[in-house]
């Protein structure tokens, strides 16, 4: 029973971790019908942010999370304005082939500044973790879990209750209707993509402390903000919640109970189900 | 004037072209990018290390004169197909005279079939999955052992305590090299007595170490063992704090000597014990390089860094391709005869170098070498293992997580 336990636990935590890189990913499909296939570097981004400001000048990664946040916010906008809203009018193939090239570039570059070095964050509280019931929670991924409310908190908040995100909405449902209500559409497709690249920045630079940093790593962190954003629901921001989690704890029932091997080859078999039977995701509220 | 300049130069375009070639082209495929890319360029640092001493001496020396070395390095970026491309490139548009191997048991597989098909030796620093010597190749040859070898060392540091463990948990990675490497660990654990309470691979691609290691820790094995690569056995090392799991031994089969291990993960590297082949500490000596310390210090100060064995192993195979060129007196353009007496040399004899004795056996692996363990010890690497070599004797148990 503890074993259970144990393992919900650490699915769970290992979802929110999920859940926070992968709300930018939802943000950015939601509102641009934009799959970033570039999103895992945004990620790679914030937490080389991190590692640098804690490596050259000693900055514990929690206080690099903000500035990761908005070196990635400009970044983000500068990608949307300059090259993606080049292409957001075209066939949604086009998207892909622009984003997948950035994820070439922007890694291809990280090698070539930052070698192919396998990285990782030491701080005088790596690895510690505290003991609730008999049951072991590591302390950084339960700060990432939290963080990963505070995101999806921020980003439902700012759709549903600001002027900025009624605009988004508007544009991500009608996009000529919003332009005759006076409507920037490019500007609000900026900020979106800003936003989006932020949050995921954040993510970043809040995993950095528990992760192996390398410039090739975001691909496959890509992939699972992929399969999260479906579970929950493409484009339903809370859904990367919902989707993550499941998806956590599924993995790591199966790496407990039956074998790390197949918990890789589970995570695509329930893609592909759902991809067949409930495209809108478990909730059916994604589009 | 003027005319005179033209004919001097044509005169000297004439004499270049009829010039047999003053150098040996030597060609190799390795991982620059992808999974290994890192590991794949500390390989390329050994062969540049080389050929770059080999150039300040003037080069090879043939007969009393003296070619020079020119590398030219592909990226197979760590995926077999492509580095089985690139061996041919190579071999029919380069028109290279000699080849050596890549990083990583995958590559290697597939770069040497090439090798082999076009009667190339090709000996490979960085490989040594069993199977690369089952395929009764003539042509490839491996300075190291064969994985399942290597981390007999490993198992012995601990099995010849005197309160030696009881139990182990084995887990790895499931590719080549580190599914091997644990098979290694398993046969040895059988041999010394230890029971295998657990036994696991587990894809690269897995997110949850927690939830793995937390299952091996209910367990209670006395000591794990990891099939791992550097990438893998610094987040085992990570997932272990986390949950708060301190076995009484942890070794890895590779990763820790890579100078990373220690710089990133500080106080959390102590104590890890890994297997090895090389350290420089070893009281070994050759041609070129002369001793082992030499060999690390030399390179110590061209990259501001220690070799690891992977790196001394690769360079200790282009020594001995060097060797067997000049003792058979060889002279680019190296031709097919050629590399098959080369290939015939290096099967017939030892070889004495900076990296140890080297001599191959029938199917290309190295059998005059043993394998070593080491263990971080106050951020430096000791060897712990085999008595006669050895510089510390190995801390056991290991201090838990929560009294460091």
């Amino acid at each position: 029973m503890e074993i259970f336990i144990q393992a919900l636990v650490n699915g769970i935590l290992i979802g929110g971790v999920y859940a926070a890189y992968s709300a930018g990913f939802s943000l950015i499909f939601g509102v641009m019908d934009v799959i970033n296939l570039a999103h895992g570097e945004l990620l790679m981004l914030g937490a080389f942010t991190s590692y640098w400001m804690f490596t050259l000048s000693h900055v514990d990664p929690y206080f690099s999370i903000p500035v990761a946040g908005v070196l990635l916010f400009i970044f983000g906008y500068l990608i949307q304005k300059f090259l993606i809203n080049r292409v957001i009018e075209k066939p949604a193939i086009m998207s892909y082939i622009l984003t997948f090239g950035l994820h070439l570039i922007i890694t291809n570059c990280a090698v070539k500044f930052w070698t192919h070095d396998f990285r990782t964050i030491t701080t005088s509280y790596s690895g510690a973790n505290f003991n609730l019931f008999g049951i072991t929670i590591p302390l950084t991924r339960f700060t990432t879990f939290i963080l990963a409310f505070l995101i999806i908190g921020f980003l439902f908040y700012l759709l549903e209750k600001t002027d900025l995100g009624r605009a988004i909405k508007a544009t991500s449902q009608n996009k000529k209707v919003a332009q005759l209500l006076g409507v920037d559409v490019k500007k609000i497709y900026a900020l979106t993509f800003a936003i989006g690249a932020a949050i995921t920045g954040i993510a970043g630079a809040s995993i950095s402390p528990f992760v192996v940093l390398f410039p090739e790593m975001g691909l496959n962190y890509t992939i699972i903000a992929f399969c999260v954003v479906v579970l929950g629901g493409m484009g339903y921001i809370p859904g990367a919640l919902i989707g993550g989690i499941i998806l956590g704890v599924i993995q790591a029932l199966t790496v407990t109970y039956l074998n790390a091997g197949i918990s890789v080859a589970i995570t695509f078999i329930l893609l592909y189900i759902l991809l067949i039977f409930k495209p809108t995701g478990i909730l059916g509220k994604g589009n | 004037m003027r005319k005179i300049l033209i004919a001097l130069f044509l005169s000297m375009s004439i004499l270049a072209a009829q010039l047999p070639a003053k150098e040996f082209k030597v060609g190799c495929a390795v991982a620059l990018t992808g999974k290994f890319g890192k590991a794949g360029s500390l390989v390329k640092d050994a062969y540049t290390y080389w050929a770059e001493k080999v150039n300040s001496n003037g080069g090879i020396e043939v007969n009393g004169k003296r070619y020079k070395v020119k590398l030219i390095f592909y990226d197979d970026k760590s995926d077999p197909s492509t580095g089985a491309k690139m061996i041919d490139r190579l071999i029919n548009r380069d028109r290279v005279d000699l080849l050596l191997g890549g990083f990583g048991s995958s590559q290697v597989f597939a770069e040497s079939a090439v090798a082999e098909k076009y009667g190339y030796p090709l000996i490979s620093g960085a490989a040594s999955s069993n199977k690369l010597f089952e395929r009764g190749f003539k042509f490839y040859f491996s300075t190291l052992g064969k994985a399942t070898e290597e981390v007999k060392g490993c198992v012995y540091a601990f099995a010849s305590l005197k309160n030696k463990p009881k139990t182990a948990a084995i887990v790895g990675a499931d590719i080549l090299f580190t599914s091997l490497a644990c098979e290694g660990f398993k046969k040895y654990c059988k041999k010394t007595g230890i029971k295998v309470v657990h036994y696991e691979l587990f894809p690269m691609r897995l997110q949850d170490y927690n939830s793995l290691l937390m299952k091996v820790k209910a367990k209670n094995p006395d000591v794990l063992f990891v099939g791992s690569h550097l990438l893998v056995a610094m987040r085992v090392i990570k997932a272990l704090k986390e949950i708060n799991f301190s076995p009484k031994g942890v070794a890895f089969s590779y990763g820790p000597t890579v100078p990373k291990f220690i710089q990133d993960l500080k106080q959390d590297a102590e104590y890890v014990v890994a297997a090895s082949e090389w350290t420089p500490n070893l009281p070994y000596k050759g041609k070129v390089f002369g001793s082992a310390k030499n060999f690390a210090n030399g390179y110590y100060k061209k990259y501001g860094r220690m070799p690891d064995y992977v790196e001394a192993a690769s360079a200790g195979g282009a020594v001995a391709l060097q060797m067997a060129v000049e003792a058979l007196g060889i002279t680019p353009k190296v031709s097919d005869k050629d590399r098959a007496k080369i290939a015939k040399w290096l099967h017939e004899h030892e070889i004495n170098t900076f990296y140890g004795k080297i001599k191959f056996d029938k199917d290309g692996a190295n059998i005059a070498h043993p394998a070593l363990a080491v263990q971080i010890q106050n951020g430096k690497i000791k060897t712990v293992y085999p008595e006669n070599v050895k510089d510390a004797d190995l801390i056991y148990p290991f201090k838990p997580w929560k009294e460091r």
